[in-house]
């Protein structure tokens, strides 16, 4: 198990990258785990490529920012582009398969989620793809429970975006499981702590 | 009959700081005879003013809880107390360049706002204190030490420029109005909401001997021979009102016509 | 005097805040009631969080028409009893010299929250710097001492927001918590005590509240409305506040209790940390986000058998010289790593023998560890 597992999520401005970093944190915290997030802000914000970073782990930790993410998770071509040269070899890379084309030839692991998608056909709702990711990417990799950003995320949102963010989450973590058992190779363990190792035991 | 003004001042301070003729003295006395006939409770009584002659009127003479504060930013330390604690009655007094130009912007924000407090500018038309430059209320074409070729600049017309800012009372009389000046001070007081009395008051010694007017009376006859009221002015041209002085209220929420029933008018 | 948490204010417990809005919520554990403000990027978050959570809490929020009318409203506030503070960042904290100055001259305990962004002038706004660790020390005119805080986390946020608060009552003065935006916008997991110690001004007004017998007294502080006929002023006045603007005497017995109250107590207010320090050769000074950098570099040197340590400024102002001093000594090399062109630098060498050396960065980001890294490690061998 690592002491210390550190998230990137990126995507482009709008799509919420910044709301899916505090929703991860405040995840994490409910889940009894230590937690520091930053965000690009100002101008880069507003820009094409955004990321929001986390630090998770069991224990207070000195830096608190990204130094080589384990995880990446993408949300858009450019920011993907821009940020799959930092990813730890043994880190693994989420995206959304319909926006992100992963470059061949890298090491990593590579695992598509039809966030968008799911969001626009299934729910109508593009804005909430962010959820739709989340869910499907603490599903696969048990970086959190499932419990915890359910709690964080509509805690998080105007109450009268509760159930169409509940929706989202709920078809995200179905995503998620599938996306898991249909790997040919098992993932890094990244349960840090004892509900999430719960949850998706 | 006159009432003694003493329990009002300090007893440490035996004479004001201000030139033999200065307006501000009166300023002193009609504030503090308002003060008295309202019966005001001195406890919960605020002064506050900022930097100049002006300011001295109530720090360190009155005896109440007094703020001297810095140049130009009296109405927003004033903000502030009045703000944590609405129950003191809050009152302004300044210079007409602490309040109108290097606080210019904190007055009509404060407007805005309609704070309760009472502001008063002692309006002397120059920078007496630091020995009689051009202010942002000097007439044009006056001498000053920075305009030795006559004030080339508008004066601000104060009254109008705290009006517009949403005021509910703004009035302009002149120390040499003392019964309609105090009758003023006490309606702004009573005002609940921010009100602005602008009070000529004249600087015999920066600016009354810069503009040909030999001495104190000269200045103080100059001033009331200025002053006309508003039906007055309404009658003359503009290049015959150009060098009166409009006194009157310019914003009032119970709009009882002072000038009306002046007696020193 | 402790205070347990009372109504309005968040429970005990665990929470994932931002640094800015940790700094707000221990502004209100200790009973700040009274906030006035103007945007400004990287603090605006202070600001806009506590429009809301104040007036929970029952206490006074006015956005005011700038920077200077800010801090002018705090004081006023102060005055009439409040325990008020403002937040702001460089632009907005060179515009508050002039009423800094008030406050010190009139003895004005309030807290100033300078979240740093990477200057001069409008520099870089959504970037960070530390370069306003002088002028929160020398920013306005004239002689004075200053207490200037240094969080690095958002737990310091928080913890030093109730420390900032309870330095300006117990000494009235002005307190400035040197955030800096990379901490201000951090979000971490942070522990909100059941209790937080609450120091309470003296309202006596039988005493002078502008001067005592001892040269190095902190005088009591009536409020407006108390009865107290107060009479402050910035002009150089005697302990029950006439001004005295020509008398040397005055002047000279003024200027130096405001220092000596401070100074006379560095014990009581400097703070500092230290990691890996029993047997290093070599001592890293550093403070803010930059000691996190620091300590991850030093301990990652400690693990390949460096003899490297750390001590770490919680206190900027009065500089801790003591601490310094006498951690430093017998050390071969000190190290100081700032996001300025060298600022604590000269106060670190003032304070030990051995060289100082400094690594200065001011591209507007923080010093990552790999940096810091290679750096000490070179001056490590
Ligand atoms: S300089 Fe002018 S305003 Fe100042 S005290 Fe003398 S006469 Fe009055």
């Amino acid at each position: 198990m690592k002491e210390r597992i550190e998230i990137r999520l990126c995507g482009f401005g709008g799509q919420g990258i910044v709301l899916m970093g505090l929703v991860l944190g405040e995840a994490a915290v409910r889940d009894g785990l230590w937690a520091a997030g930053s965000n690009s802000y100002g101008a880069q914000a507003r820009g094409s490529a955004c990321q929001s970073e986390v630090v998770l782990s069991r224990a207070p930790v000195d830096y608190p920012r990204v130094l080589a993410p384990d995880l990446l998770v993408a949300l858009s071509q450019e920011a993907y582009e821009r940020y799959v040269i930092d990813l730890q070899k043994e880190g693994v890379a989420v995206y959304d398969a319909g926006l992100v084309k992963p470059r061949g030839g890298l090491p990593q692991p590579h695992i598509p989620v039809d966030a968008t998608r799911t969001a626009v056909e299934g729910l109508s709702q593009k804005q909430v793809a962010n959820m739709v990711m989340l869910a499907a990417v603490a599903a696969l990799t048990g970086i959190v429970s499932q419990k915890a950003l359910l709690g964080a995320a509509l805690d998080a949102v105007p109450a009268r975006l509760r159930e169409i963010n509940q929706r989202a989450l709920e078809a995200g973590f179905r995503l998620g499981e599938s996306a898991r058992e249909g790997l040919s190779y098992p993932l890094p363990d990244w349960t840090l702590c004892e509900a999430s190792a719960r949850a998706d035991a | 009959m006159s009432r003694d003004m003493n329990a009002y001042l300090r007893e440490e301070i035996q004479r004001t700081p201000f030139c033999p003729g200065c307006g501000h003295g009166i300023l002193m006395g009609v504030l503090l005879r308002a003060i008295d006939e309202m019966a005001l409770p001195m406890e919960r009584v605020l002064f506050v003013s900022g930097i100049g002659c002006a300011a001295w009127i109530p720090s360190p003479h009155f005896k109440a809880d007094t703020l001297h504060t810095i140049h130009g930013r009296a109405v927003a330390f004033a903000t502030g107390a009045k703000l944590y604690n609405p129950e003191l009655i809050t009152l302004v007094v300044s210079g007409d360049g602490d309040l109108s130009s290097i606080g210019g912007n904190h007055l009509i924000h404060a407007a805005r706002r309609d704070l309760d407090m009472t502001v008063l500018c002692a309006n002397n038309m120059i920078y007496g204190m630091t020995g009689g430059q051009v202010a942002s209320t000097t007439p044009e074409g006056a001498e000053t030490t920075t305009t030795p070729g006559g004030n080339p600049e508008r004066p601000f017309d104060l009254c109008r420029l705290v009006a517009a800012a949403g005021a509910r009372y703004v009035a302009r009389y002149g120390v040499v109005q003392p019964l309609l000046l105090k009758r003023a001070i006490q309606k702004g007081i009573r005002t609940r909401g921010f009100a602005f009395i602008e009070v000529l008051s004249p600087c015999p010694t920066q600016f009354g001997r810069r503009n040909r007017l030999r001495d104190p009376a000269e200045t103080m006859k100059s001033l009331k021979a200025r002053l006309i009221s508003q039906r007055q002015a309404k009658s003359l041209t503009e290049s015959e009102r150009a060098s009166r002085i409009v006194y009157g209220e310019f914003a009032s929420e119970d709009s009882d016509d002072l000038e009306g029933r002046g007696r020193d008018a | 005097m402790s205070r347990s948490r009372t109504e309005g204010l968040l429970p005990p417990g665990d929470y994932y805040l931002s640094g800015n809005e940790a700094a707000a919520e221990g502004a209100l554990a200790v009973g700040c009631d009274f906030y006035a403000g103007y945007p400004i990027t990287p603090s605006s978050e202070i600001m806009e969080r506590m429009a809301w959570r104040l007036p929970e809490v029952g206490g006074t929020f006015v956005q005011m028409e700038d920077e200077i009318g800010s801090l002018c409203a705090v004081i006023g506030a102060a005055w009439a009893g409040a325990k008020a503070m403002t937040a702001t960042s460089g632009p907005g904290f060179s515009l508050m010299m002039e009423p800094l100055g008030y406050a010190v001259m009139t003895e004005t305990p309030l807290v100033i929250m300078d979240v740093q962004r990477a200057g001069p002038c409008t520099g870089q706004a959504t970037r960070v710097g530390a370069g306003d660790i002088m002028q929160a020390r020398w920013g306005a005119h004239g002689d004075y001492q200053i207490i200037a805080l240094s969080p690095w986390s958002v737990q310091e946020m928080f913890d030093m927001a109730v420390q900032a608060f309870n330095l300006a009552e117990r000494f009235r003065v002005p307190v400035v918590l040197l955030a800096e935006e990379a901490v201000g916008h951090l979000r971490e997991r942070i522990t909100l005590p059941s209790e937080v110690t609450v120091i309470q001004r003296d309202r006596d007004k039988t005493r002078p509240p502008f001067g005592s017998e001892e040269p190095d007294g902190v005088p009591p502080m009536p409020a407006f409305g108390d009865g107290a006929d107060l009479l402050v002023t910035g002009s150089t006045h005697d302990e029950w506040g006439f001004r005295k603007t020509e008398d040397p005497e005055v002047q000279r017995r003024l200027v130096t209790r405001l220092s000596r109250k401070i100074l006379d107590h560095r014990a009581e207010i400097c703070s500092v940390e230290t990691y890996c320090m029993e047997d290093a050769q070599v001592m890293v000074v550093a403070y803010g986000f930059t000691a996190r950098s620091a300590l991850h570099a030093v301990r990652h040197l400690r693990g390949e058998g460096l003899e490297v340590g750390m001590m770490r400024l919680r206190t900027l102002w009065p500089f801790p010289e003591e601490a310094v001093a006498r951690m430093g000594e017998g050390r071969a090399r000190v190290l100081v790593p700032e996001m300025n062109l060298g600022q604590i630098q000269g106060e670190v060498q003032k304070a030990v023998d051995c060289p100082v050396e400094a690594y200065h960065q001011v591209n507007g980001e923080v010093i990552p560890p790999s940096v810091l890294l290679k750096w000490i490690r070179e001056r490590s061998l």
